[in-house]
């Protein structure tokens, strides 16, 4: 964090400083290049940002589908349908009970490998760059691996299980909620590990040394004083990784469609079947009822993430 | 590791049992699909991906460079521009795909690759700017104000000070941006149907309605995933730099 805070005085103080009239006159000439190099972002703002958000209230206001090209204005009645489906009420209450298991695993078992990390020992590099590798591979590639790895036919999971003398589809409903967990833990653990190793790094080696000296144990030590000190990067990384799990759908979608039935059906998925089904109102209607959840939450994340770049 | 297995395998030992090595190791999967003879256009969804993902850095650059200086040294729009950028991030991204697919088929960029980069670039952008901005920050002011005394503009400087000192950042950031526009699935899906399928939607495809095509999807799979994982080995000291500077400050 102290890296990014830079001593560059700020420009309001600046125009008041001795220098003040060079100052000036460059933030003068400046004044209009601010504006030509932000056009770019403008245009983006613009045409990706407000005018989707615009096409998207107002047609979850209307009644637009595939057949129905010319719609017309239906109030909230697609925001009542959504609210009133037992499957969205389904997908909302899967999607938090996978948000939460994998945040907080993930958060558990990044915490630890960084722990590890943290001290020397023969093969770290190598495997430090190793566990980078998961967050490159495409979420929905992986789910074809873990196809072809837990297919009945020619997976070699199933067939292990099967000389073990286990008889059970991994896909079937009582173990797919916990499979597609450890599929998620497997994949972006190595995320929180890396924010936590970066954090632990910046860490000073005084600290341990002191706590050794007072004859703390290790788990004295981490638990007094890492736990408390990394606290800010704990919690941001598991918003981060709580916001990115909550809209799971490549991994899912690929692996299971959100089935068997609609047991793994993300708010994701629930929006990319109706919008599938050509009832383009009504997924409008979901997905800014998806946003609504999620908002609130937004600012707390964004002023810890941008203070670093801004100050 | 399996995929690699499976692909070399025969479609007969695959048949037989996970273990089986019955006509041991061929590369017969890769040729079928790389040559297209397995009934899907493979080398035109790896054709697909590279141009969506190479153009969506090239756009993604275009937009946050100059914005990432202008905000940073020149004050523009304040905080508020980046934490407005930055929370699009954190949106979930289904609540635009919607949207998108809406306007681009009005528009007739659907199933496009241009509609792709478009919607990819909207995407990478908050962390790619992010990024930008904190590697800005570590630049000492005073290289560019030594530029502004002897006389450069702001855009000269920006052009012959600031860019070859944010080199490195850009590297890391450009291939930050081309990995994760590659492993995009949600907007290709959405947005593509058969001319700019990429790899990651056009594997699935391999599950045809008559079965599923075992030795090709693996096959499929493991050029797909290496592609950019190649990439990522060689360039990862950026990597990590970038992505956990990116993410947390």
């Amino acid at each position: 964090m102290s890296a990014l805070t830079t001593t560059r005085p700020e420009i309001g103080a600046a125009a008041k400083s001795p220098r003040s009239t060079r100052r000036q006159r460059s933030l003068h000439a400046r004044g209009s290049a601010r504006w030509v190099l932000g056009i770019p972002l403008i245009l983006f703002l613009a045409l990706l940002v407000a005018y989707p958000i615009g096409n998207g209230v107002i047609s979850s206001l209307q009644n637009h589908t595939l057949l129905n090209p010319n719609p017309t204005w239906t109030g909230f009645s697609n925001y009542v349908r959504i609210l009133t489906d037992s499957n969205f009420w389904d997908a909302l209450s899967f999607t938090v009970v996978y948000t939460v298991l994998v945040t907080s695993i993930e958060l558990v078992l990044g915490f630890l490998l960084a722990l590890v990390f943290d001290r020397p020992f023969p093969g770290r590099r190598f495997l430090l760059s190793a566990l980078i590798l998961p967050i490159m591979i495409a979420p929905a590639l992986m789910g074809i691996m873990f196809r072809l790895l837990l297919s009945q036919n020619i997976g070699v999971i199933p067939a292990l299980l099967q000389a073990l003398g286990i008889n059970i589809s991994l896909l079937s409903a009582s173990t797919v909620i916990p499979l597609l967990v450890v599929l998620d833990v497997v994949q972006w653990t190595s995320f929180t590990f890396l924010l936590f190793h970066a954090a632990l790094q910046g860490v000073p080696a005084e600290l341990e040394e002191a706590a050794q000296l007072d004859r703390a144990s290790r788990a004295r030590f981490v638990f007094s004083i890492l736990i408390p000190l990394l606290a800010p990067t704990i919690f941001i990384t598991g918003f981060l990784r709580a916001i990115d799990a909550f809209r799971a759908f490549d991994t899912i979608n690929v692996l299971t469609a959100g089935g068997p039935g609609t047991t793994t059906t993300t708010l994701s998925i629930y929006v990319y079947k109706i919008l599938s089904s050509g009832d383009f109102g009504l997924a409008s209607a979901a997905s800014v009822v998806i946003a609504i959840i999620v908002l609130p939450i937004i600012p707390f994340v964004i002023r810890r993430i941008t203070d670093g770049a801004t100050s | 590791m399996n995929a690699v297995y499976t692909s070399i395998k025969t479609d007969a030992a695959i048949g037989i049992s996970p273990f089986s090595l019955q006509g041991g190791f061929n590369f017969d999967h890769y040729s079928n699909v790389l040559g297209g003879s397995s009934g899907f256009n493979f080398p035109g969804y790896l054709l697909n991906s590279v141009q969506l993902s190479l153009g969506t850095v090239i756009l993604v650059m275009v937009i946050a460079v100059p914005a990432g200086y202008s905000i940073v040294r020149l004050g523009f729009g304040g905080r508020w521009v980046l934490q407005l950028i930055t929370s699009l991030r954190l949106v979930p991204a289904m609540f635009f795909a919607v949207p998108f697919f809406l306007i681009f088929s009005a528009l007739g960029i659907y199933d496009t690759v241009v509609g792709l980069i478009l919607a990819d670039t909207f995407m990478q952008l908050p962390l790619a700017l992010l990024i930008i901005c904190g590697t800005l920050r570590d630049i000492p002011m005073e290289v560019e104000e030594a530029a502004a005394i002897d006389g450069a503009g702001t855009y000269r400087s920006l052009v012959f000070i600031v860019l070859p000192l944010l080199a490195s950042g850009l590297v890391a950031v450009g291939i930050i941006v081309f990995v994760f526009a590659w492993s995009d699935y949600l907007m290709a899906v959405i947005l593509s149907a058969s001319g700019a399928v990429p790899v990651t939607v056009g594997a699935a495809f391999f599950v045809t309605s008559a079965g599923i095509q075992w030795g090709n999807l693996a096959a499929v799979t493991v050029v797909s995933v290496i592609a950019p994982l190649a990439f990522a080995v060689f360039a990862q000291r950026y990597l990590v730099r970038g992505l956990s500077a990116g993410a947390i400050k």
